[in-house]
């Protein structure tokens, strides 16, 4: 089965965040998982960074307001920026 | 895009007040940032060697994306740039991240701010760096690890004047009840003084070496001049790394009537036959509820040939005493000067001073920026001593 980009930036969360993906939904957020602070959101950003090869700008970290926006933003650059 | 980057400006002072009023009120009162958009120490000047620079980070939008009336600062920033000297590969212009401080402290809707200021402020410095930030496990510090930083703990030195005093007053160590009423004994009963006297001396027995010939001059020095030049020329190669500590330099952070309400500072200039052999620059700590009521002492930078280092040392501790000082402390990376401290009676402890270096600093500094005895960093660099804000 192909993993869709909203699971693979679901898996990486899940790693970063050391919460089960199954907990874990678009709208999951800083707000609403008690680990995703902003040592851990780093974390994420360079995580994505290095399994998509790309890089976030600061208006895109900046976006990066829930699972969702996250994996949308993650889409679109890649759509872009084609490795 | 809502938050923006840029630097500190007049305009922005009376937002900056908010966002320290925010952080004391829903967490540690003493997070604040510059209240003033120029830096009260190492304002930026024409051709200074050495200076501090302030970023906010405004938002200028609500929450449905219009724009605001007024700018909010969700976050900010230090550096203080400066140059570092590297053996073999010359000057370098590098920074110190300081003071990064953002709403997501308080409010995790934010909590993308501390990325963005990190990444500010390499995209701004790539040569960049971060000391002390209380131990690998403070959030600053991971950030940092996560940013691909190489982190070195720098030792940490203590010796203990008064230790009655000490073990009255020391919090750290008086972790429950028991523990405190036991070591209220050992400081009345005199048990506490043998072992701590004991200790001190059995660290400087061991490590005694043979006095340098000629008397040693110990004098104040409101101001360092072509002595401290010269010093810095000949003492630098005995070094892997370390940030200028010439005259020039030393003047700025050191100036003779800077006046802060939480810090000062004295210099002591060493002399053997006539000829400066070294300096120390040592103060009194301001209050810190981990010491409780005693005074705390500290070598706060030093600078000398390593035969030296132990006649610098003894005389910025002996200075300190005369201060009537119930602890002195000191931070300091390279052998000589441990060993100094050591011969001192100084006794090591755990440190949470670390020395952050980004990946591209790390390149520069190798193959030595793992090993702290090589190069010379001490509590002055990093953001200094005083507290600025």
């Amino acid at each position: 089965m192909r993993l869709t980009r909203y699971d693979e930036v679901r898996a990486i969360a899940s790693d970063i965040l050391g919460v089960p993906a199954a907990f874990l939904n678009a709208s999951s957020s800083p707000d609403t998982i008690e680990s995703w602070d902003s040592v851990q959101h780093l974390n994420l950003v360079v995580a994505l960074e290095e399994k998509f090869g790309l890089q976030l700008s600061p208006e895109e970290i900046e976006q990066m307001k829930t699972l969702g926006d996250t994996a949308k933003l993650i889409e679109s650059k890649l759509q872009t920026s084609p490795r | 895009m809502a938050i923006v980057i840029q630097p500190y400006r007049q305009e922005h002072e009376a937002a900056v007040q908010e966002f320290n009023r925010g952080l004391r009120a829903a967490s540690d009162p003493n997070l604040v940032f510059s209240q003033t958009a120029v830096p009260r120490w190492l304002p930026p000047a024409n051709d200074n060697p050495v200076w501090n620079e302030f970023y906010v980070a405004v938002d200028g939008s609500q929450k449905d994306g219009s724009p605001k009336a007024a700018v909010t600062v969700r976050g900010a920033y230090a550096l203080k740039q400066e140059v570092l000297f590297v053996r073999g590969k010359g000057l370098h212009h590098i920074a110190c991240y300081h003071h990064p401080l953002s709403t997501g402290i308080v409010d995790r809707s934010f909590a993308s701010v501390g990325a963005l200021l990190a990444r500010d402020a390499l995209a701004r410095q790539p040569l960049l760096y971060a000391l002390g930030m209380g131990g690998m496990e403070r959030p600053i510090a991971k950030m940092l690890k996560a940013l691909g930083f190489s982190l070195t703990p720098i030792p940490f030195y203590f010796r203990v004047v008064h230790p009655a005093r000490f073990l009255r007053e020391v919090r750290a160590l008086r972790t429950g009840a028991w523990r405190a009423s036991l070591m209220d004994i050992a400081a009345a009963s005199g048990a506490g003084w043998l072992a701590i006297k004991s200790a001190q001396a059995a660290t400087s027995l061991r490590s005694r070496s043979p006095k340098a010939s000629g008397k040693v001059i110990v004098e104040e020095r409101a101001e360092f001049s072509d002595w401290a030049d010269e010093l810095w020329a000949l003492v630098k190669e005995t070094v892997s790394f370390a940030t200028v500590r010439d005259a020039n330099t030393l003047r700025l952070l050191y100036p003779p009537n800077f006046s802060s309400d939480i810090a000062s500072t004295r210099t002591l200039r060493m002399s053997r036959n006539g000829s400066a052999i070294g300096w120390a620059i040592i103060g009194q700590r301001r209050k810190d509820a981990k010491f409780g009521a005693m005074r705390v002492g500290s070598i706060v930078d030093c600078w000398a040939l390593p035969e030296n280092a132990s006649t610098v040392i003894r005389a910025a501790t002996r200075a300190l005493e005369k201060d009537g000082v119930d602890l002195i402390v000191s931070n300091q990376s390279h052998g000589a000067w441990c060993g100094a401290l050591e011969k001192a009676g100084f006794l090591k402890g755990p440190s949470t001073f670390i020395f952050a270096a980004s990946k591209e600093l790390t390149k520069l500094l190798q193959p030595t920026q793992g090993n702290p005895a090589s190069f010379h960093i001490t509590r002055a660099d990093g953001d200094g001593l005083p507290v600025n804000f």
